[in-house]
């Protein structure tokens, strides 16, 4: 009797925790939805001009001056293309010789001083990573000038914050004993780092730098757009003279080349690992 | 005797100790070789002098210094400038919503495991998840706004597109790697393929998908900060005006602004995230 009594108890419980947990589902997705139309109503609503977009027609007409591809384009495209890709190496080698000092800082085993370097190495990272590539271009544009330059330093400046992470948490992570036994040894300090720490954290590292090459391929392909070189540099111009095809065939050359990066970057994935 | 010993030491081990044995060794040796010769290529390639890369880097604090510095902070705390940063925020907001609202299905599809249909819809998820990662924001930008006009109409469908590749991969690594017990079960019973994802699918990647949800939030917002760059309305907007009227300590108090707000950002993300792991 009593057994099913708190059984029953039991059940109603579990009811009103169910209750009470869709009451706040219901809440939150209300929340969510009642912002978004918020959003919708500032972004969409009142900040667009619709008489200039000009209906499904004019929509569609301006989609259609993309489709002309211009083959002429072809051999103007093979240059950029090539440099876009250099950039993204380039900028990804960089990036991997910034975050060498900037992991060392970051890791809370192996830092120099916690206080106050591993702070810095943390905050190192986090900007790093949110600046946008863009931004990151436009200071280096103004800072060295026009060229392939600012791409390559902007490139690798946006690499570090991620490579470095991943490196760091690698260091935080590895075995001890083997960095003991070559210390135990008399290893010096750099024969601790190459023989104790750089075996265990070497295949995590170089799949996170392949990972980051693709990236940095989407990523110098638009350089171009604020003064660095590269296929962004040949799009900004077609669109500035309205050849719409010539933008088309840019956008073809940018696709082939990540095709491209990323089946590389798929073998090489699979030589590391 | 003691000679004797010393001798049979030499025979047995090398002299010195090396990590990589002969074959090796070399191949290690090509790559690294060959990757340098392409890099030194490259800066010949695209006329980079290599004097000038190493010398940048120092004078770079000081172009830095004496260009952006002091940032004009009052520039950056005028009403207008604010209004484009809750801009900015509806934006990456709306984005979001939309591209992750567009990407579920286009994960569904392109899942290998529970894809409806594999030799139509797989290979069309993964095409449209594919193409909108590999175009960068930026471009999908500049197509939205020759096609919409300027405005953030143009900058919310290209973040749209940005999130689908964002989190259209994500979401789809996320499906293919559930248990398919539930799965099948569901197929023994007779159950649909929409049925499979729903009841069988969903459950399972519920609190996953929550989370790269608001993942893809925080990207979408580090975007939209520079989406109006190109006249896709918001903070961009007032950089690239600056930019070229070449107010450099208002860009710098711009940039200031911007990585305050992309860190904001970043820790409301990673709070919701954990509040997200902790009700699972």
């Amino acid at each position: 009797m009593s057994a099913t009594d708190t059984h029953i108890a039991g059940l109603g419980a579990q009811t009103t925790l169910r209750r009470k947990r869709q009451m706040k589902q219901a809440l939150i997705w209300t929340g969510v939805l009642v912002f978004a139309a918020w959003c919708a109503h500032g972004t969409i609503i009142a900040d667009t001009d619709w008489s200039r977009v000009g209906g499904r027609s004019g929509v569609l007409a301006s989609i259609g001056r993309y489709m002309q591809l211009d083959l002429g384009l072809l051999p103007e495209l093979v240059r950029p293309t090539i440099e876009t890709f250099m950039m993204a190496s380039v900028g990804t080698v960089l990036g991997c010789f910034f975050s060498l000092p900037v992991a060392w800082l970051g890791a809370a085993n192996v830092t120099p001083s916690k206080t106050i370097l591993y702070p810095v190495g943390r905050f190192l990272m986090v900007l790093s990573r949110s600046v946008h590539e863009i931004v990151w271009a436009l200071i280096f544009v103004s800072a060295v000038g026009l060229g392939a330059l600012p791409g390559i330093l902007a490139i690798a400046m946006r690499s570090v914050g991620f490579i470095s992470k991943i490196t760091a948490e690698a260091i935080e992570n590895i075995d001890a004993k083997p960095v003991e036994a070559i210390r135990a040894t008399g290893g010096n300090q750099f024969q601790v780092m190459y023989y104790g720490i750089l075996p265990q954290i070497y295949p995590v590292v170089l799949a996170t730098i392949i990972f980051e090459w693709d990236i940095n391929i989407r990523r110098s392909a638009v350089m171009g757009l604020v003064g660095a070189g590269g296929l962004g540099l040949l799009f900004f111009r077609q669109m500035n003279s309205f050849n719409y095809g010539g933008v088309s065939m840019v956008i073809l050359a940018i696709l082939m080349l990540i095709i491209l990066g990323e089946i590389i970057s798929h073998y090489l994935r699979k030589a590391v690992i | 005797m003691t000679e004797h010993a010393g001798r049979i030491q030499r025979s047995q081990a090398p002299k010195t100790w090396s990590r990589y044995r002969f074959p090796e060794s070399l191949w290690r040796f090509g790559a690294v070789l060959a990757i340098i010769v392409f890099l030194g290529y490259s800066m010949a390639f695209m006329n980079v002098d290599i004097g000038l890369l190493f010398g940048a880097l120092g004078g770079l604090l000081g172009v830095i210094g004496t260009r952006f510095y002091p940032p004009d902070i009052a520039y950056v705390l005028d009403a207008g400038y604010l209004a484009s940063i809750l801009d900015t925020l509806q934006m990456s907001f709306l984005g979001g919503m939309a591209g992750v609202a567009l990407a579920i299905p286009l994960a569904w599809f392109s899942a290998w495991n529970v894809s409806p249909h594999r030799r139509v819809l797989f290979p069309l998820g993964r095409l449209g998840v594919i193409s909108a990662r590999a175009i960068h924001e930026t471009i999908w930008t500049i197509l939205f706004v020759s096609v919409l006009g300027f405005g953030m109409l143009a900058g919310v469908s290209a973040l749209t597109m940005f999130c689908i590749g964002f989190a259209g991969k994500l979401f789809s690594d996320e499906i293919e790697a559930v248990d398919m017990g539930p799965v099948e079960a569901m197929r023994a019973t007779g159950a649909n393929s929409l049925q499979v994802f729903l009841f069988a699918v969903v459950p399972q990647v519920r609190v996953a998908f929550t989370g790269i949800a608001i993942y893809t939030w925080d990207v979408a917002f580090r975007a939209a900060t520079v989406v109006g760059f190109f006249g896709g309305g918001g903070m961009g907007w007032y950089l690239k005006r600056n930019v070229q009227q070449l107010e450099n300590l208002r860009v710098g108090a711009i940039i200031l602004s911007i990585i305050a707000m992309v860190l904001v950002a970043e820790f409301i993300s990673g709070w919701l995230r954990a509040a997200v792991n902790r009700a699972k």
